[in-house]
């Protein structure tokens, strides 16, 4: 059994959406804005059950079928989609099982950004790279730009950790036939304690992580508390990875944390390499919340290319593919003109 | 555009480096301040020179001046001398036109072969011809008779010069076998810098740490250590710099 939410014009009766811009729901038939407090939580339910003589035994696994409120249209999506269109009518919809209990996020980041934002950046993302196949920056086609609440897992703790180091200092004296260089090898112990402040790890498999990781930081001081009228007019997914699964990562990154943070108090040394690192985590809790993410994505020679713009701050990441013939050419010609300037100063050193 | 540029620096730097080449073989012996010569003259005079030192070893210099900047004329011929020639062993006869005074100025050891008679025999041959041109061919003329005898004089035989020391050195400039090797730290830094560039295109990736999320002033260090382990002193000679001579 499954309900769905749609957030409903109290003047016209149309489907309301978030806008980024004013930061409130807004009708796009009648243009009347609402608070998003205003809105109510509870609409109508359709409590829908899974036709059984349509879908053959185990054919519906990993997916959720849902009927729009406003059409009656069937709505087929996957057990993670927290919020979608319906293909029928247009109308954004939240799956309101999806963030229900203990699935309910405790934030969330509302957009600060629009869709034209976001095809504006991937416009400027790619003009500024070099080396960009010429076909790529004509023929590329966007074909999918989508606002997504991506679930995170946000970790605060305090750290207690320490750390060693193998360090060098050179020094070099010379004599008038021999020069001398004395390198003195040094072990450095380093222990402390950090805090950290919502460190976010993705919660959803079907997000690429280091697409994720690459728009970060998002701004968690600009974060309310979780409201469905948000995800009006976005798509949204709930978590499939748990908070217990993403402890690692966040572990893994406190860690690397901890080592670079204790590195920067090693001072007048020439070299210092990490050879250990420990470190106990206390005081930690973790929530969970909803970060806005603008997805792209454009075709070119058949290939998805995969843009990510962060909705809150406008960050925007993504792999341009490179034209390896421009890269030879530019590397041969910029080669020899660096080999004709060192030949021409061996000329001149020879000569003067 | 790219390909323009570099096409201009390549053009710009072996120009360069071939000007400076062809340049470095082309000082002066006769150096006429006054403007007293011909183009073709000054040219003739100084093939002249040229061969002298060529087959003698020694610079034969003469330098007309209408004045001296200020110098003695002992002083003023050292500077001609030295800041046109690194030949150690040479001769330069100073006429400073102006004053219508006389100066020698000699290097290394030429004094055996121009002792004080064989200069002022010189300086009259150049003084007594009516002509600047005439006088300098004069010139000339008797120096190789001195050197000549200097050289057979000294027992000497075949194509020796009469002083070996310090002898004029033909600078030969870079050798070839160094062009491959400068393209080759061309290309190593052109492929750095240009997969440097490149890589910019790839702005995907697992962040490394969590620094950004540290709570501002929680870093506290509560223990530390720096412990001496051992050290290395490694020697190496100096290389010891090859005498030209």
């Amino acid at each position: 059994m499954s309900a769905i939410l749609e957030q409903k014009c109290p003047c016209c009766g149309g489907a309301v959406e978030f806008d980024s811009g004013v930061q409130k729901l807004k009708c796009p038939y009648c243009d009347t804005e609402f608070e998003i407090t205003d809105m109510p939580q509870e609409t109508d339910e359709i409590n829908w059950s899974s036709q059984g003589s349509q879908w053959a035994a185990g054919e519906t696994d990993g997916m959720n079928v849902y009927a729009c409120n406003s059409c009656g249209g069937e709505i087929v999506a996957d057990s993670t989609t927290g919020a979608t269109e319906c293909p029928y009518c247009g109308n954004q919809v939240v799956m309101k099982s999806q963030f229900s209990g203990a699935l309910r996020p405790d934030l969330v980041i509302p957009f600060k950004l629009d869709k034209k934002a976001a095809k504006e950046a991937l416009k400027k993302h790619i003009s500024t790279k070099k080396f960009v196949p010429k076909s790529f920056l004509e023929d590329n086609r966007l074909e999918e730009i989508k606002g997504v609440y991506v679930p995170h897992w946000i970790f605060t703790c305090d750290a207690v950790g320490n750390a060693n180091y193998k360090a060098k200092k050179v020094k070099k004296w010379s004599d008038s036939n021999y020069d001398y260089t004395e390198t003195s090898y040094f072990d450095i112990y380093r222990s402390g304690n950090i805090s950290f402040d919502n460190i976010p790890v993705d919660g959803s498999t079907k997000m690429p992580d280091d697409l994720m990781e690459s728009v970060e930081p998002f701004d968690l001081s600009q974060a309310v508390d979780f409201n469905t009228a948000y995800l009006a007019g976005y798509l949204a997914d709930k978590y499939d990875v748990t908070a217990e699964q993403s402890m690692p990562r966040a572990n893994e990154r406190i860690r690397q944390s901890i080592i670079d943070s204790f590195k920067d108090t090693v001072k007048g040394y020439d070299d210092v390499e990490n050879q250990s690192a420990n470190m106990n985590v206390a005081n930690g809790f973790y929530k969970y919340a909803l970060y806005p993410v603008w997805l792209l994505n454009t075709k070119w020679n058949g290939e998805t290319f995969t843009f990510a713009m962060n909705g809150q701050t406008g960050k925007f990441v993504g792999n341009i593919p490179t034209d390896k013939k421009a890269v030879t050419k530019a590397t041969l010609l910029l080669g020899a003109g660096l080999g004709a300037v060192i030949y021409g100063l061996l000329w001149l050193i020879e000569l003067l | 555009m790219t390909k323009k540029i570099f096409a201009i620096i390549i053009a710009v730097v072996i120009s360069f480096a071939f000007v400076i080449s062809a340049s470095a073989d082309t000082y002066m012996h006769v150096a006429d301040n006054a403007n007293k010569l011909s183009l073709s003259e000054h040219e003739e005079l100084e093939n002249i020179a040229i061969k002298l030192e060529n087959t003698y070893g020694i610079c034969v210099m003469i330098c007309i001046a209408d004045e001296t900047t200020g110098m003695y004329d002992d002083a003023y011929a050292e500077w001609i001398y030295t800041g046109n020639t690194d030949n150690e062993n040479g001769i330069l006869l100073l006429h400073n036109d102006g004053e219508n005074t006389y100066a020698v100025f000699t290097s290394g050891n030429v004094d055996e072969i121009f002792d004080d008679e064989a200069i002022a025999e010189m300086r009259d041959a150049y003084d007594l011809n009516d002509s600047y041109y005439g006088g300098i061919y004069d010139y000339y003329q008797l120096a190789e008779e001195y050197l000549e005898d200097g050289y057979y004089g000294n027992g000497n035989s075949d194509n020796e010069p009469v002083i070996t020391t310090g002898e004029t050195e033909e600078k030969d400039g870079v050798s070839f076998i160094w062009l491959p090797v400068s393209l080759g730290i061309g290309m190593l830094v052109a492929f750095l810098i240009i997969n440097s560039i490149a890589s910019k295109n790839k702005s995907v990736h697992m962040q490394e740490n969590a620094t950004v999320y540290t709570r501002p002033g929680s870093v506290i260090i509560t223990g530390s250590a720096d412990n001496f382990l051992y050290s290395n002193v490694e020697k190496k000679e100096k290389p010891k710099q090859e005498n030209k001579n």
